[in-house]
């Protein structure tokens, strides 16, 4: 749908089309997008038009982004911790024997 | 389709394997004096990790940029099986562990109602372990996931009774 907007904006029948799905259930998803800022939603006559937010889709793109990178950096972290962990076991092992 | 509000895409899966058995790698993520040492992307420190390891416990962990401005995240846990698996929520905090906007950090978020970070650990053989983080999932899935697991486990048991047989 996202991709769909990118093109420019579309009314909620235009965006019901592509998909096989009831136009109640689009609603929700747009209403979900609205509610999220990433799209607006403008009466226009019995249509409601549709526009995204160029704005929005950068900042939670960079959001997953950081969000992504955080968890993958304390992975490497998580590594180094790991095989020190793994290094001071054996040591005391050898200890005991 | 449930009545969630997570959308599937919106879900990160991050697998790691490392060179160490499930215990350990388990108690580097479990016990605050480990997690204190990998806690935060790389540069960051975190001088304070305080964790209530059980079921509706709660953790505190503090992250200092190499700028020195500290991001405090809390959240809690849900669910715990040993050596398994963990589901627990995150969230921005405070340094008392009160949910704060992410806003207040200059961090642009839309937080997502319902969703549950799922962690899975699993015995990849010759002494490794595979770690999945899934962040992001809405309860019912996460309480779901890793079955598949249990029942790979349960089925590798059977076989190996079955083989003595």
């Amino acid at each position: 749908m996202i991709e769909r907007l990118s093109h420019g904006p579309a009314s909620v029948r235009g965006l019901t089309e592509p998909f096989a799905l009831s136009q109640q259930m689009i609603s929700k998803h747009i209403a979900c997008l609205v509610r999220a800022r990433i799209v607006t939603k403008k009466k226009r006559g019995r249509e409601s038009l549709c526009t995204l937010r160029p704005e929005a889709i950068k900042a939670v793109g960079e959001w997953a982004t950081n969000y992504r990178r955080f968890w993958e950096e304390s992975f490497d972290k998580l590594d180094v911790v790991v095989n020190r962990m793994k290094k001071e076991e054996v040591g005391h092992d050898k200890q005991h024997r | 389709m449930t009545n969630s509000t997570v959308d599937p895409s919106d879900r990160m899966v991050i697998t790691r394997v490392f060179d160490a058995p499930r215990e350990l790698v388990w108690k580097a993520w479990t016990d605050p004096k480990y997690v204190m040492q990998w806690w935060g992307p790389r540069g960051f420190t975190s001088p304070v990790c305080k964790m209530d390891f059980r079921v509706g416990g709660k953790f505190l962990c503090c992250m200092r940029a190499p700028d020195g401005q500290e991001f405090w995240n809390a959240g809690e846990y849900h669910e715990i099986v040993l050596h398994e698996k963990i589901v627990s929520s995150m969230y921005f905090s405070d340094p008392e562990g009160n949910k704060v906007e992410p806003e207040q950090y200059g961090i642009e978020h839309e937080a997502i109602e319902g969703a549950y970070d799922v962690t899975l650990f699993e015995d990849f053989g010759n002494g490794q372990t595979k770690l999945t983080f899934i962040g992001n999932e809405p309860m019912e899935s996460a309480k779901n996931s890793g079955q598949l697991e249990g029942w790979n486990q349960i089925l590798d048991k059977v076989a190996a009774v079955i083989a003595e047989l």
